[in-house]
C-alpha cells in the first residue's frame, strides 16, 4: 500500500546510471544525413510497389515488403497535418536533459512525400497552429548529420 | 481455430502509484497466488507460465530474470512476451494460444509493472535513436498530435472527454483493485486541471501504476471441471500498424489495426451489433478521447458518434454496453499489466465475481489491448463455449 505519514521508513536503495550507445544508421538513414549536411536537401524513398514516398526513408516497406531503392526528393515545405503544445518538462533522448517548455511540435507532411515527419514547431502558442498551415523546415547553418539539422517547421504565407 | 480454451481464475494486486510495500517479485507472488486460490489450484497444477511486462521502466534488463519465481515459473516452460502496451494482452493472447494449441492444459498468464520504481519518462525516451529521441514526448505528446487530428475530423469535443474522465474514476471506485478512484470528480475539474500536451490535461490521461495481474487458462475438460462459468475465449486476434508515427495515417481517427482486428475476431463470433451483443466492454483506454475513437474503430456506432455515446450514457455502468466497469486503464495503469487485467475483467464479469462492478447477466465481452503508437489485440470472451 502506498506509504502512509509516520510509517517507518523503508528500505531502498537508490542507482544513477550512464549508460554508453552506438547506433550505426544503416545505408538509407546514412544517406538521407549525408544529403540534408552536405546539400541541405531532404529525400524520401519511394516503394517500388504501392508507390508511397517516405520520409524517414524507410529500408523496407511496410506495407508491401519491398526494398526501397528510388531516392525522391521532398519538402522543404509542407503542411501542418497533427499539431501539439508540450507544457511538462519531457527529457530529451539525445541529451537525457528536460527540454525547455512550452514548445510546439507537430507531424509534418513534407510536399512530395506519403508519410509525415514528427518534429518541432516554432510557434508554441497552440492557439496559433492548425491543421492543414503551410511550414517550412529550417535548417542548422552548420550540420551534423542528424535530425537535429532541421531546427523546426516555421509557418509561412503562400 | 485450435482447441476450446476457457479462463478460469483470476487475480490482481491492490494497484496504486507506490507499492513500496513490496518488491516486484512479491508484488507478482501477490496477483499469482490470487489467481490460483480463484481457480481453486496450486502451483503444481500449472504447466507453462507465460510473463508479460514493457521493459525499461523498472531499469532492469529481462525482469522475468529477475521476478520470475514469483509467477511459478522455476523448472516449467516459461517466458516473457514484451509488445508495450499491448503486453498484457499478448500475454493472454500468448496463454490462450498455448492451451488452444493442445500442447498444455492449464496455463498461468501473470502481467506485471511497477513504475514507481523508474521514470516511466526515461523508459519512454529510448525510442528510436535516428528519429524520435530528438523529438518524442512520451505517451502524452504522441497522442496529443493524434487528438488534435481526430477532434479536426470527428468534432469531438472537451466536454465529451471530460465526461470519459469521470465515467472512469467513477466506476473505479467500484473496483476494490483500481488505483485512481475519484467518486466527486466533475467535468468542470478534469478540464480545469492543467494541460500537459495540448489539448491534454492531467485528468485525461491514465496514471503510472504499480500492480500485477494473474490469469489461469484451461482446456475444456478442465475448465468443466474446475469452474461453473468459465469465461471462454472465442476470439484473440493482433494487429500491428507502422512503426514510425508518421507514417500512421490518422491513428485515432481511422485506427486500422483495431478495426481490422474488430472486424476478423466479429466474423469468428457472428457478431453483427456489437453494441446490442456484447453485455461489457473492457477496453484498453490510455486517454479519454482514445476511448471515445475506439468505440468508432469498434463498431458500437457510426464514425462521429463517438462522442454522442458518452453524452447519451450508453457506456455508463446504467447504460447498454457498460464500458470498463472496473475503472479501465484511464484509473489504473501498471502498463505490462494493464491489458492482462483487461482480460480479467472481462472474464470475471463472466464469471460473475465482479463484487460491485458486477454487470448483471453477461455472457459476452469485448476485450481490447493497446500498444506502441498503433497495435492492437482483441478478445471476445463467452459464457458459452461456442
Amino acid at each position: 500500500m502506498e506509504k502512509k505519514k509516520g510509517q517507518d521508513e523503508l528500505l531502498r536503495i537508490t542507482i544513477h546510471m550512464k549508460a554508453h550507445y552506438r547506433f550505426p544508421a544503416g545505408s538509407h538513414y546514412e544517406r538521407f544525413f549525408k544529403e540534408i549536411k552536405e546539400t541541405g536537401r531532404i529525400m524520401g524513398v519511394k516503394c517500388p510497389d504501392c508507390g508511397r514516398v517516405l520520409v524517414p526513408p524507410r529500408p523496407v516497406c511496410g506495407e508491401c515488403f519491398s526494398k526501397t531503392e528510388e531516392w525522391v526528393q521532398v519538402g522543404p515545405k509542407g503542411k501542418v497535418i497533427a499539431f501539439t503544445s508540450i507544457y511538462f518538462p519531457f527529457i530529451d533522448g539525445t541529451t537525457g536533459k528536460p527540454r525547455p517548455i512550452p514548445y510546439g511540435a507537430g507531424l509534418i507532411q513534407l510536399d512530395g512525400a506519403f508519410s509525415a515527419i514528427n518534429h518541432i514547431l516554432e510557434e508554441g502558442d497552440p492557439e496559433k497552429l492548425h491543421i492543414g498551415m503551410r511550414v517550412e523546415a529550417v535548417l542548422k547553418e552548420k550540420r551534423e548529420g542528424n535530425i537535429g539539422d532541421i531546427l523546426f517547421f516555421r509557418s509561412i504565407e503562400e | 481455430m485450435g482447441r476450446k480454451v476457457a479462463i478460469i481464475g483470476t487475480g490482481q494486486t491492490k494497484h496504486c502509484s507506490s507499492r513500496e510495500d513490496v518488491n516486484e517479485m512479491e508484488l507478482i507472488y501477490e496477483a499469482a497466488t490470487a489467481a490460483l486460490k480463484d481457480a481453486e489450484m496450486t502451483i503444481k497444477d500449472i504447466d507453462a507460465v507465460v510473463l508479460a511486462n514493457m521493459e525499461l521502466f523498472e531499469g532492469r534488463a529481462l525482469p522475468d530474470m529477475w521476478c520470475g519465481e514469483g509467477a511459478g515459473g522455476f523448472m516449467k516452460h516459461a517466458f516473457k512476451i514484451s509488445t508495450g502496451g499491448t503486453s498484457g494482452t499478448s500475454g493472454a493472447i500468448s496463454g490462450y494460444y498455448h492451451v488452444a494449441s493442445g500442447l498444455f492444459d492449464k496455463v498461468m498468464v501473470v502481467g506485471f509493472e511497477k513504475h514507481s520504481e523508474g521514470n516511466a519518462s526515461s523508459g519512454m525516451a529510448l525510442t528510436d535513436p535516428f528519429w524520435d529521441r530528438h523529438i518524442a514526448a512520451a505517451a502524452i505528446g504522441n497522442f496529443a498530435l493524434s487528438v488534435s487530428e481526430y477532434m479536426a475530423d470527428r468534432g469531438v469535443t472537451e466536454e465529451q472527454s471530460a465526461k470519459v474522465a469521470v465515467k472512469a474514476r467513477r466506476n473505479a471506485c467500484n473496483n476494490p483493485h483500481a488505483h485512481l478512484q475519484m467518486p466527486d470528480l466533475t467535468v468542470k475539474e478534469v478540464l480545469e486541471s492543467p494541460v500537459l500536451a495540448y489539448p491534454i490535461r492531467r485528468l485525461e490521461m491514465c496514471p503510472q501504476s504499480d500492480g500485477a495481474c494473474a490469469i489461469i487458462f484451461a482446456s475444456e475438460e478442465i475448465a468443466k471441471k474446475r469452474c461453473p462459468r468459465p469465461a471462454w475465449v472465442r476470439a484473440a486476434v493482433t494487429r500491428h500498424d507502422h512503426i514510425y508515427l508518421g507514417e500512421v495515417k490518422k491513428r485515432l481517427t481511422i485506427m486500422r489495426s483495431l478495426r481490422e482486428a474488430a472486424k476478423v475476431a466479429y466474423d469468428i463470433v457472428g457478431i453483427k451489433e456489437p453494441l446490442k451483443e456484447f453485455d461489457v466492454a473492457e477496453i484498453y483506454d490510455p486517454l479519454t478521447y482514445a476511448e471515445i475513437a475506439w468505440y468508432e474503430a469498434l463498431g458500437f456506432c457510426k464514425d462521429g458518434e463517438g462522442g454522442k455515446l458518452i453524452d447519451d450514457g450508453i457506456t455508463l455502468m446504467s447504460g447498454e454496453l457498460p464500458v470498463n466497469p472496473s475503472g479501465g486503464v484511464i484509473s489504473t495503469n501498471p502498463v505490462g499489466a494493464s491489458g492482462t487485467i483487461r482480460v480479467a475483467e472481462g472474464a470475471l464479469q463472466i464469471h460473475g465475481r465482479g463484487g460491485k462492478r458486477q454487470v448483471p447477466d453477461v455472457n459476452l465481452v469485448l476485450v481490447t489491448g493497446y500498444g506502441v503508437y498503433c497495435w492492437s489485440d482483441l478478445l471476445i470472451l463467452s459464457s458459452r463455449p461456442g
